[in-house]
């Protein structure tokens, strides 16, 4: 373990519990945007160039971007703070007891990690492209079609939404910043 | 630790290199908009520097001092600073940049000082962490070593410079929302989404870029570009690269917020946009970085359709040093002209209506880069 991976395995864990307790939810949204791009780091330290960037492109730039949108746009009080019930207490102790068993066994057998040798070719461009157009083109063109659909219908909520006046105002995307 | 010290002085040569675009671009952007709009500029500060009695002596043994001092130190210096004076370059990063340093800073009430102070700090940053992968000169070979001029010598230039495009909403979505007023707060929202809609264009102009090229590392890009002037990258990409290139430059001008896109920050509805309730230094941070992205987005157009710091059909030799100096000069002059380009189209453009962005992204520049990427697929299928 080198000291880079110790500064940002400390900072992966202080955001991941921010997200959980932070009041104020931007700033467990933001904690999380420091998460994603905390485990892209992560991706970049296992010479993983092609997943890093594309952790960063499309949670931490995507999606991230959109759902700190709607939290801005919406009048956010603080959370009030109130103690759980019984049962959820120990459900929830029970579910985060066995994921840290599960985890920690899986990780602790491996520990002792081998030092890689030479390029790791696990997460190049060529290796991810060549898994997903042979190995798993089905389901990379399911998906594909998935995104498809939720696209389209994306565009035909907002369009109901909006009824059109005489001029061209509405553009009908699904991105609209100021409707009329 | 050699190559750790060598990354620290590659990594502030190329931010000084930065800080120096920008301010070069700031200079432009006074000067510049002075001379188009047929008004003198910036040309008070500095001018008023003369010798006089300066360092003037009665003492006898101290004459020839002060005459050396007087005459080949002083006159010459105040001759150059009067002259920068005299073209603004004092008064632009100078005197702006005091008054700035010095000017109070403003926290609106209701929000929190820490994430106001996040706003500027993040609408720099990724701007200045794209810099990193960009390779600013040759190889250079020196005394049996080869150092490349580039920060991080990753095989995914390309789609790095896209991540840091994302991440550079965050700093304009926060300036907006920590403003507490409904101007940054509209200002946030139309910047944000103009960036989203833009970027898509962009990324799609990018795969076609990579399919062409066959690689996304920025050195090689550039390496694949040397020779003839029909390597450039505008020739290269027969079918497409013109259309790519009128593609990528408008993105670049939308995604920079600037021209005839500078919506977000317009005066006439929204009093600054975004940046309203931002005072002395955190206001000029995002003017920062907003010149820096102009300089970044014409080193992104030079580096892959006009050849980096190839010159057409001159062959510099490999790893000397003097020729990775003309090298990186004929880059910087690419970098310079585009940077000028953009700032000439933003004073002499009207601004667009909300609703003309917003399909000028979706209908026009979005189908015509799909349609231009297929058409690049198939006639690298066909050839």
């Amino acid at each position: 373990m080198s000291l880079p991976l110790i500064v940002l395995g400390a900072l992966l864990i202080a955001s991941a519990l921010g997200v959980v307790l932070a009041q104020n939810p931007i700033h467990s949204a933001l904690c999380l945007v420091v998460n994603l791009v905390g485990v892209a780091c992560v991706f970049a330290a296992l010479d993983a160039h092609f997943l890093a960037m594309v952790q960063i492109i499309v949670y931490a730039g995507a999606i991230m971007v959109l759902v700190i949108f709607v939290l801005m746009l919406l009048t956010i009080k603080e959370e009030e703070r109130r103690l759980a019930g019984l049962f959820q207490l120990i459900g929830a102790g029970c579910m985060g007891a066995f994921f840290v068993v599960v985890v920690s066994r899986e990780a602790l057998q491996q520990f002792p990690v081998e030092q890689r040798t030479g390029e790791s070719v696990v997460g190049s461009v060529e290796a991810v492209g060549r898994l997903l157009y042979t190995n798993y083109l089905l389901p990379f063109e399911a998906a594909g079609i998935l995104i498809m659909a939720a696209l389209v219908g994306a565009a035909m909520l907002a369009k109901t939404s909006y009824p059109r006046s005489g001029d061209a105002t509405s553009s009908g995307s699904a991105i609209e910043g100021e409707g009329k | 630790m050699n190559a750790v010290i060598g990354i620290f002085i590659k990594g502030f040569i190329i931010q000084q290199i930065t800080l120096g675009l920008a301010s070069f671009c700031t200079w432009v952007e006074r000067k510049g908009s002075a001379l188009i709009q047929d008004r003198v500029g910036a040309n008070r500060a500095g001018t008023n520097f003369f010798v006089g009695d300066l360092l003037k002596t009665d003492v006898l043994v101290l004459q020839p001092l002060s005459f050396l001092a007087r005459n080949i130190v002083l006159r010459p210096a105040f001759a150059v600073f009067r002259f920068l004076g005299s073209i603004g370059v004092i008064n632009t990063l100078l005197n702006d940049a005091f008054k700035a340093l010095f000017k109070e800073d403003f926290v609106p009430e209701g929000t929190s000082v820490f994430m106001h102070a996040l706003g500027p700090f993040m609408a720099v940053f990724p701007v200045f962490l794209a810099f990193a992968v960009i390779p600013i000169a040759p190889d250079v070979t020196l005394f049996d070593t080869t150092i490349r001029f580039q920060v991080a010598e990753i095989s995914t230039g390309v789609l790095f410079l896209l991540a840091m495009g994302s991440i550079a909403v965050y700093g304009v979505v926060l300036a907006g929302w920590t403003g507490n007023n409904k101007f940054s707060l509209l200002g946030a929202l139309r910047a944000s989404a103009q960036m989203i809609s833009y970027e898509l264009a962009m990324g799609i102009v990018f795969a076609t870029i990579v399919l062409h090229f066959g690689t996304f590392d920025l050195y090689q890009i550039i390496e694949m570009q040397s020779g003839s002037i029909l390597n450039w990258g505008v020739f290269f990409m027969f079918p497409t690269g013109f259309l790519c290139f009128l593609i990528l430059f408008v993105v670049g001008m939308a995604e920079t917020k600037r021209g005839p896109f500078d919506l977000p920050e317009s005066e006439s509805e929204l009093v600054a946009g975004y940046f309203t309730e931002y005072s002395g230094m955190k206001f000029l941070l995002f003017w920062l970085g907003e010149f820096a992205e102009i300089a970044l987005f014409s080193i992104v157009l030079s580096v892959f359709f006009f050849g980096g710091w190839n010159i057409p059909f001159l062959e510099l030799p490999e790893g000397a040093w003097w020729a990775a100096l003309i090298g990186h000069g004929v880059f910087m002059g690419k970098v310079l002209a585009f940077s000028v380009l953009q700032i000439t189209i933003r004073w002499t453009l009207p601004r667009f209506r909300y609703d003309q962005l917003m399909s000028l992204g979706w209908k026009m520049l979005l189908p015509l880069s799909i349609v231009n990427l297929i058409v690049a697929a198939a006639w690298k299928l066909v050839s």
